[in-house]
């Protein structure tokens, strides 16, 4: 009897967060037969862009309880790499658009396993705060050399891009073409990790979130699992990367910096962590809040924004689709 | 008796402090082995070094014949090791039926894929079946016990060290505990159970064979009733005839 109510009660809660993902789908796949405004339409597309950002810091801090502030800088490399490989002339240089994307995140996946081997299986394996402090230094490192780079990197003014997001000869690179073209990506993305965590991989990683000495001491070699889940991570930071500077059109040098790196962040505990949805909902929902508000508002948005993310901080600890999930945070 | 784990003249210190010095031991198979000793006399640290969590400082370990000294302790566990903690190690935030999972369903013995029956069963076995579907954490102290407990043995280990298992446990548990502790070797569950406890009556009730620690030093070794009359135990713990 206690076990079924028990089982009831989780099977409600997972409902409710069933019930979120139907809205919120049906809500974005409505959005552009319904608005008129193409601009509008594309802004939606951009915030795919940076969900499927905010998803892949979901899955290592979410899921791995692995905290990183400097993720932006796997999302701003990639579009770094794009930008160099089709803008660069030299060698195999310049690239078409789509294999330069696909090597730029392969690129990209290859640094994050180099640097969480080192991190989790070096002389002095990392934990928490330790591993956020290298990640933070790595964007800091990255930005400053962004900065620097000069003939490479464009310096201060970055890199213009001139190639356009097509596929099979469809323009996809603004309006409707780019939103479904995002959308499409995120959802790719979305059911990717989703799988993931669902597998029994997925437990795993997060039980080394909750216990990371008791995984190890049930038999599961800890570091190889947080070696793939930075790397699977990264890549897919990349991958949102990649399609949202080709889409801007222009990368500078905070595109790596410690400011996006925090940013997400913000997006994903807003949303909540370990929910997956929470991160994408809190991305669009506190973007499409500052872009409008940034325009009527001109002084006070930002104090307007900064209280609202108290407020839903204090109210809902566990972020809003960890509320509907998991019920209060204790 | 067939020896599973062979200790031999193991030291571990700390800078200059020997927590463990020279201590050779063997744990046989069908054996509970209790270790007792007073606080500091280097018990936990022992375990520590049988499950690999400490690196040895002089000496040698073998499990099955093979030399383990030098493994990591998640490849100790592949071999066989199981340790359960005197303060619980279970997923806080995860499901009761999630932590067995992450017990079951361990790479490297064989057991990869989790079977919903055994789990069924070790859920009946340490009496949480009706809360199941619970967080760990909205466990109390025993049950999360009872559950790490739960967790450890769905590893298939076929040594299981436990470090004051009746800890915060009342006395119908510790009974239940001993109980457990029996079966487990009586019906070859597990091959050998090592337990350090402070709880006499407990490892009275449990061991074949008791080991007692002084001063990082094994100072005597047999039954219970032996070592109560060991003139280096009595000299060491009581200073007055048993």
């Amino acid at each position: 009897m206690l076990a079924a109510r028990s089982r009831a009660a989780s099977i409600s809660r997972s409902r409710r967060v069933r019930y979120a993902e139907v809205i919120f789908g049906v809500v974005l796949l409505a959005l552009p037969f319904i608005a008129s405004d193409v601009f509008l339409i594309d802004r939606f597309g951009r915030y795919f862009t940076w969900a499927i950002f905010a998803i892949s810091v979901d899955l290592i801090w979410g899921f791995g309880g692995v905290l990183t502030f400097g993720h932006a800088a796997f999302f701003g490399a990639s579009g770094y790499l794009v930008a160099i490989f089709t803008e660069r002339a030299g060698w195999f240089l310049p690239l078409p658009l789509w294999p330069a994307i696909g090597l730029a995140v392969l690129c990209v996946a290859m640094f994050a396993f180099l640097l969480s081997t080192l991190a989790f299986r070096g002389p002095y394996p990392m934990r928490g705060v330790e591993l956020a402090v290298i990640t933070l230094a790595v964007a800091y490192l990255l930005e400053q050399y962004a900065r620097a780079g000069g003939q490479i990197t464009g310096g201060q003014n970055g890199i213009l891009f001139g190639e356009r997001l097509e596929l099979f000869g469809l323009d996809m690179h603004r309006g409707r073409g780019f939103y479904w073209l995002a959308g499409i990506a995120l959802v790719v993305v979305y059911v990717l990790v989703r799988v993931f965590v669902n597998r029994r991989i997925g437990l795993v990683v997060r039980g080394i979130r909750e216990n990371e000495d008791r995984v190890d001491l049930l038999g599961y070699d800890v570091p190889s699992i947080k070696i793939e889940v930075f790397t699977l991570s990264a890549a897919l930071a990349a991958f949102g990367g990649a399609f949202f500077y080709v889409h801007e059109g222009i990368i500078t040098p905070a595109a790596v910096g410690v400011a996006a790196s925090t940013q997400v962040l913000l997006w994903v505990a807003l949303g909540g962590r370990g929910t997956l949805l929470g991160p994408i909902i809190g991305t669009v929902v506190l973007q499409h809040l500052t872009a409008t508000l940034s325009g009527t508002m001109l002084d006070t948005w930002i104090f307007v924004i900064g209280a609202l993310l108290i407020v839903v901080v204090v109210v809902f600890p566990a972020g809003v689709l960890g509320f509907l999930d998991r019920g209060p945070a204790r | 008796m067939t020896a599973i784990v062979e200790v031999r003249e193991v030291s571990k210190s700390f800078g200059g402090f020997m927590a463990v010095h020279d201590v050779s031991f063997d744990l046989s198979e069908g054996e509970v082995t209790g270790l007792v000793g007073s606080n500091g006399a280097g018990k936990t640290t022992l375990l520590n070094l049988l499950y690999g969590r400490l690196e040895l400082s002089e000496g040698r370990i073998s499990f099955d014949g093979s030399d383990i000294s030098d493994l990591p302790a998640h490849q100790r566990v592949r071999r066989g090791l199981g340790m359960v903690f005197q303060h619980t190690t279970v997923f806080p935030e995860l499901g009761v039926r999630e932590n067995l999972r992450l017990g079951a369903m361990r790479k490297g013995r064989g057991t990869d894929a989790s079977s919903p029956a055994e789990i069924d069963a070790m859920l009946e076995m340490i009496g949480l079946t009706a809360k199941q579907y619970d967080i760990a954490s909205k466990l109390s102290h025993g049950e999360q016990q009872w559950l790490e407990i739960g967790m450890v043995l769905l590893t298939k280990p076929a040594l299981l060290l436990l470090d004051e298992p009746t800890s915060g446990m009342t006395r119908s548990e510790a009974a239940r505990m001993a109980d457990l502790c029996r079966r487990l070797v009586t019906e070859r569950t597990v091959r050998a159970v090592v337990v350090v406890e402070h709880n006499i009556d407990f490892i009275r009730r449990v061991s074949n064979r008791v080991l007692v620690m002084h001063r990082g030093t094994i100072i005597a070794s047999g039954t219970i009733d032996e070592v109560q009359h060991d003139q280096a135990v009595r000299d060491a713990f009581l200073g007055r005839t048993v």
